[in-house]
């Protein structure tokens, strides 16, 4: 009997802290603060931190006829997939929290997936771009796991669809980092396209992440005289790479994928990117990016990056998925984030079958001087 | 032909700066016996202050090089005084050195990371001199950068200097009697102490040197010390504690490197120059160059 009396003691406390906490809604995130990616890492945290504030000075978001605060729960993985990890379990075991954004890099965000899956707690990546962050190698469909990106598959066809058709390359080069699955993933589909296109890679060769000496890798390129060098790679290496690929005397194009987008990638290059080309997701000089670049600008006094879009996408495809749910059970969350049709600020966002936005257009983007000057936009089937 | 050429030239621009760092661990190690792992932090530290006596200073460039060196200097000979000299006067076995470094080590870098940050800087060209801008020289097929000149000729005039400073003067004389054996020597009336300043204060001066010359070829970052760790296996491959054979492990290392990475593939290089290192240690545990079998921690 006491026993019994002491469960519905405890049962009752447990209802009126849920009671005390029901006005508020937690999202975790996590991502890169410290290490290569930090940049990043801190670009997102700034965006959601940014959004959550605005969200909250209007009250909160309405679900289900309820004002909701949004408090964000953020995490430092380190741009590693051990860390990422420990701290997605973090996030849901301790926090609670109900949705989670975030996990910017593939090799973080895939492991974290059976995890979330197993939690049932909905994950929306911002920039994990490789097919198997929401596909498993069995080839099932990770329930739980979203993206607001376009995918590799997608990048890579439209990148040599470009070189071929576009650009009339027909020799081309590949430049990628051997122990990342977004670079060697891209490389691949790249590799795939261009030959089907009729062109032929004619050198393929790798470094490992951390390195800063590409010369000898790069004097192999140089050897197999390619039109087009395609490097998957983030904007420091990019960097890295094209100085000292101009330094060997290899003056081709060098063409790039969504790691390339950074502000820091001119002032680190110098002249040594001049002309070169790479796939976005949006023209983050254009229109549609206006007003959260000049928010994002006046509060943190610096420029937005490509993933302060596209974290904002995805916390709004959760937001989105909430207030149509009615709800902030993680369960239904899962099921609206199904029918996701926004409009985000890259682009309209409608998920498909592999929970991967589809007919997501490809923004090809050169680099002009000091600036990243749009030049046209592709939508091709996934 | 023209590959091998070009890798040659690839190789010896990575060996010269190797060689600058080596130089610092073999020097400490030859006076004290262990390695100072807080070396490769002294070295990105020299790399900051070169970057930051460039652009926020506006000092011409030779004078932003002065002030990196005198600046590294400064750091080793307080690193020594402030974590090793306790140690010392309590005869603590080397492996508190080691341990003691180590932490240095991380504790300078991550001062570094939470006060300048993490993201890495490059060296604004306009600011270099003019004879180091612009494209790179050409014969033929190969092409050699202007920075991989001018780190080749400096690393040669620093390490020339040194060796000419070691074997000629009286100060050099006394180093090398204190790496024979310090107790004899301070009974002969050199200060032992004194020494290992010195010592401190020249492995300090060539790291800024090589720092800043490191993030001219590549770029400026916290992490950088972990790519120091290079440099030591080349120091052991050349035999701790000789100069020579640190120039002559870091040369061969970087070629080894880099022909592995051109001709086969970059996953074998670092494969490659870890077999090296342990065959070395195996077979002969001295090194090419270096004295009798110690420990080499």
């Amino acid at each position: 009997m006491q026993k019994v009396l002491y469960g519905i003691l405890a049962a009752a406390m447990a209802l009126s802290v849920n009671a005390q906490t029901a006005n508020t809604v937690k999202i975790g995130w996590f991502g890169p603060e410290t290490g290569d990616s930090a940049l990043w890492g801190q670009a997102e945290l700034n965006t959601v931190q940014m959004m959550a504030a605005d969200y909250n000075a209007k009250g909160g978001i309405t679900i289900g006829g309820k004002k909701y605060k949004v408090q964000i729960i953020a995490y430092d993985d380190k741009g590693d997939s051990v860390e990422a990890v420990n701290v997605a379990k973090r996030l849901i075991s301790q926090d609670k929290v109900v949705a989670i954004v975030g996990a910017q890099g593939s090799g973080e965000a895939i492991p974290v997936a059976t995890i979330v899956d197993a939690a049932k707690i909905p994950l929306v990546a911002s920039t994990a771009t490789n097919p198997k962050v929401t596909v498993s190698d069995s080839g099932a469909v990770n329930s739980y796991v979203f993206r607001a990106c376009f995918t590799d598959p997608y990048q890579g066809k439209v990148a040599a669809y470009f070189a071929s058709q576009k650009l009339g390359k027909r020799k081309a080069a590949i430049f990628m980092t051997i122990d990342d699955p977004y670079s060697t993933g891209l490389s691949q589909y790249f590799k795939e396209n261009f030959e089907k296109a009729g062109g032929k890679v004619v050198s393929e060769v790798s470094y490992t992440s951390g390195e800063k000496d590409f010369r000898a890798p790069l004097t192999k390129i140089k050897a197999a005289n390619p039109d087009v060098i395609f490097i998957p790679a983030y904007y420091n290496d990019v960097a890295l790479a094209a100085k000292q690929a101009r330094d060997l005397g290899i003056k081709q194009l060098l063409l790039g994928g969504d790691g390339w987008p950074s502000d820091n990638l001119i002032s680190l290059a110098g002249t040594a990117l001049e002309g070169c080309l790479f796939i976005n997701h949006l023209d983050m000089d254009g229109l549609a990016a206006k007003p959260m670049r000049d928010e994002y600008r006046a509060k943190y006094h610096k420029n937005a990056e490509l993933n302060s879009y596209m974290v904002h996408d995805a916390l709004l495809m959760v937001v989105d998925a909430m207030q149509r749910a009615n709800s902030i059970n993680s369960v239904a969350i899962q099921k609206a984030l199904l029918t996701c049709n926004i409009q985000g600020i890259t682009g309209h966002i409608k998920i498909g079958p592999n929970h991967d936005p589809v007919g997501k257009e490809a923004w090809l983007i050169k680099l002009v001087g000091p600036n990243m000057k749009f030049q046209e936009k592709f939508a091709t089937a996934n | 032909m023209d590959q091998f050429l070009q890798q040659l030239v690839n190789g010896l621009s990575i060996g010269s700066i190797y060689a600058l760092m080596a130089v610092g661990y073999s020097l400490v190690y030859s006076i004290m016996n262990f390695s100072n792992f807080a070396h490769g932090s002294v070295i990105m530290l020299g790399a900051y202050f070169g970057f930051y006596a460039l652009t926020a200073l506006g000092v011409p460039f030779s004078v932003a090089f002065f002030i990196a060196a005198c600046g590294t200097a400064a750091v080793a000979v307080i690193l020594e005084r402030l974590a090793y000299k306790p140690l010392r006067d309590r005869r603590a076995p080397f492996l508190y050195f080691i341990i003691t470094a180590m932490g240095a080590s991380i504790f300078i870098d991550n001062s570094v990371i939470a006060t300048i940050g993490p993201t890495p800087k490059t060296f604004p060209s306009e600011l270099l001199p003019s004879f180091l801008q612009g494209m790179p020289l050409e014969w033929g097929a190969l092409n050699v950068g202007r920075i991989d000149i001018a780190i080749f000729v400096v690393a040669a005039i620093c390490l020339g200097l040194l060796m000419l400073f070691i074997d000629l003067t009286k100060l050099g004389k006394a180093i090398q009697a204190t790496a024979y054996n310090m107790k004899a020597s301070a009974l002969m009336g050199i200060n032992p102490n004194f020494v290992i300043i010195l010592v401190f204060a020249i492995g300090g001066g060539l790291a800024g040197v090589a720092g800043v010359l490191y993030g001219m070829k590549y770029q400026v970052f916290p992490q950088m010390s972990s790519i120091t760790l290079k440099s030591f296996i080349a120091a052991v491959f050349g035999g701790l504690g000789s100069l020579p054979g640190a120039l002559l492990g870091s040369v061969l290392l970087a070629l080894i490197e880099t022909f592995v990475s051109g001709y086969l593939s970059t996953q074998y290089r670092d494969l490659f120059a870890f077999i090296i290192l342990i065959t070395m240690l195996v077979v002969r545990p001295s090194g090419i160059m270096g004295r009798d079998a110690e420990d080499k921690a």
